[in-house]
């Protein structure tokens, strides 16, 4: 009966090798569970951007008068860049800005450093009063809106507390990269990482300005003659800053002081520039309302900073944004009008 | 164009309620890796969802606020607004999850990476000359966003009714997601299949698209479930099969399979209209109990208003 034998041995052959088509598949939808389709190369989902992270205080010392480090202990951090900051929910609600100091490769742990403010919005007294070792904080972040750029050289400027971001920056920087740190403050007793900082910068690269001892810094002499394309960064009291912003027009500034910086609604410009219109949005209104009374076609929805409906194109101007959704780079040209406003008197949207 | 339909179905005007997203949140510290209790493939299969929500609920908006100007109803265009602001919070509430998972030691990101490609790259904005060929390829990803409302609806309406899950303990957090979202859904899900036909409604369109959703979909599906099954670190050797998703459906802690195949003759009848799928009723009475849209309800309430 050849029919019969053609026929068996058909089926053994087609069944060996449907077997190893099934195990080669297999093999494949295990190393790329959507096989055939690629990867896309930086995933976007499984990174939300707004969640919140409960995380354990496990330490709190005092590192100079007044300034206490928190350690804030969690799971598979979100990594961070130097200059990053963090957002943290107060007890009472409040919700301030600190900027993370610790180590950048500790995804267990975030660092950050608190200065009691006599005066101040009452931010830091309830950080240093409330929570002690033991306590949970709620944080967003990180985000960083004070990025390490690449470049030839570096000058940095630190008034105080203000040294939290620029120390991530000092220990992340290359070996052999020329850069010099001016870092003021009242004493030296009130000055954070001071040893630390010293260490980094070995012989000459950190000058020490202590009030009590040696007076104002002098920034003239660091800030004069930079080779070109040095780049400068200061974080510290607003005093300094503008000093720092005079002599180096291009220095990148990291403000978490309230003011007409931040939590402010006053009114300020909007220029339109596709429809060439400019219009003003007063204080206590939102961009959008007055976007909308002049362009009724304005796309939004929950109006609330959440869903990224209202996402603009940013020209020109600063922007205190509000929203919990951009990411860093979004931040870079864009807003969400909703919820945003300029951080100084006008701002330029593309539309 | 509309007139391509001889007949328009209409909805029902008592279905119709204004549509707005609720920013709720969720905290997922306390929920299980298995949040079926002892029933590791219910839960894998409805965590599919967390995969595949994140990018498509984003692609979602992406293309609905490219055909915002081609809307020329008012109603409608305060629908599709309100609709966007739902599916971007959606997407971010199971995106919130997917570190949940890894946490728990079975990291999303291999499957999820695909998925970002599949709407970013495949179903994203094409290199495509202005004029016709642009158009077209609107047009059908509006057509193929129906197709999917159709059965995200059709979820919804099971999730707010699958009193199973309930019976066996599920986790009360990721059943408060699953029926917020649900609801939401339900709530909303004419918007997608009343936009399609004010844009465009051709049948062929309609068919050709619903064949690629579905067909995707059970891709996507099957192929999730597998992954989460193979990968899920207290299972040994655990297997996915279709008799596995059939006896769940049969017991009701997932939806079931005859259940699936009746809605497909649904959404392919020239009289389909969503408004008469689900209750819209009961979809807002889940919201107004829920405790995460209550909570948003709350904050919206107390916190200053903006716009």
């Amino acid at each position: 009966m050849p029919r019969l034998r053609t026929v068996v041995a058909v089926a053994g052959v087609t069944g060996a090798a449907g077997a190893v088509v099934r195990r080669a598949l297999r093999r494949r939808v295990q190393g790329s569970p959507l096989w055939p389709l690629p990867a896309l190369e930086e995933p976007v989902s499984g990174r939300p951007r707004s969640r919140v992270l409960r995380l354990a205080v496990t330490a709190r010392d005092t590192v100079a008068d007044g300034v206490v480090l928190l350690r804030l202990e969690g799971r598979e951090l979100p990594r961070w860049e130097p200059g990053a900051h963090l957002d943290v929910v107060l007890p009472s609600g409040a919700v301030r800005q600190y900027s993370l100091c610790g180590d950048p490769a500790d995804t267990g742990a975030y660092t950050i450093a608190v200065r009691l403010v006599d005066g101040g919005r009452g931010g830091s007294r309830e950080l240093h009063e409330q929570v002690l070792e033991g306590a949970e904080l709620e944080v967003r972040g990180p985000r960083n809106r004070f990025p390490l750029v690449a470049a030839p050289g570096y000058v940095f400027v630190a008034g105080g507390i203000g040294v939290t971001p620029i120390l991530p920056m000092l220990r992340s920087l290359p070996e052999g990269t020329p850069w010099r740190l001016l870092y003021g403050g009242r004493s030296r007793a009130s000055m954070p990482f001071l040893d630390e900082v010293e260490r980094l910068g070995g012989s000459g690269r950190v000058t020490v300005a202590a009030e009590d001892e040696s007076g104002l810094p002098d920034l003239d002499a660091l800030l004069a003659d930079l080779p070109a394309g040095t780049a400068v960064y200061c974080c510290g009291p607003e005093g300094l800053m503008a000093a720092v912003a005079e002599r180096a027009p291009g220095v990148r500034l990291e403000r978490f002081a309230p003011g007409a910086a931040a939590g402010g609604d006053g009114a300020f410009e909007v220029e339109l520039r596709r429809s060439g219109r400019t219009l003003t949005v007063e204080a206590g209104q939102s961009v959008l309302a007055a976007v909308r009374a002049e362009l009724p076609d304005t796309v939004y929805s929950c109006a609330q900073g959440f869903c990224g409906t209202c996402q603009q194109r940013v020209l020109e101007g600063e922007v205190d944004h509000r929203d919990e959704l951009l990411t860093d780079g979004e931040r870079g040209d864009s807003m969400l009008i909703c919820v945003s406003r300029a951080r100084g008197d006008r701002i330029v949207l593309d539309m | 164009m509309s007139h391509k339909q001889a007949v328009v179905p209409q909805g029902d005007d008592a279905e119709r309620v204004p549509l707005a997203a609720r920013k709720v949140s969720f905290s997922w510290e306390g929920t299980p890796l298995h949040w079926v209790p002892g029933d590791p493939f219910s839960t894998h299969t409805i965590n599919v969802l967390h995969l595949l929500l994140p990018a498509g609920e984003r692609w979602f908006v992406h293309v609905y606020r490219q055909v915002l100007p081609h809307i020329r109803d008012e109603r409608l265009r305060a629908d599709v607004i309100g609709f966007i602001g739902q599916e971007a919070m959606h997407s971010q509430a199971h995106d919130e999850v997917l570190p949940h998972l890894r946490e728990q030691g079975l990291d999303p990101t291999p499957y999820t990476a695909q998925v970002d490609w599949l709407f970013e790259k495949l179903l994203g904005d094409r290199t495509l000359p202005p004029g016709r060929a642009r158009h077209w390829w609107l047009m059908e990803r509006v057509a193929i966003i129906a197709a999917i409302e159709h059965y995200t609806a059709f979820l919804g309406n099971w999730v707010l009714n699958a009193d199973e899950l309930d019976r066996r303990g599920a986790d009360p957090t990721m059943l408060d997601l699953l029926r917020w979202h649900g609801a939401e859904e339900v709530e909303h899900r004419s918007v997608a299949f009343e936009l399609f036909l004010h844009v465009d409604g051709g049948y062929r369109r309609r068919v050709r698209t619903w064949a690629t959703a579905f067909g995707a979909l059970l891709f996507l599906w099957q192929r999730g479930t597998r992954f989460f099954m193979a990968n899920d670190p207290t299972l040994v050797d655990a297997r996915a099969s279709f008799k596995e998703f059939y006896l769940r459906g049969r017991r009701g802690t997932l939806p079931a399979t005859g259940e699936i195949v009746k809605s497909v003759p649904r959404y392919l009848s020239r009289a389909y209209h969503p408004s008469q799928e689900g209750s819209t009723a009961q979809a807002l009475a889940y919201l107004a109990s829920s405790p995460a849209a209550r909570a948003a309800d709350q904050a919206a309430g107390g916190g200053k208003g903006a716009a």
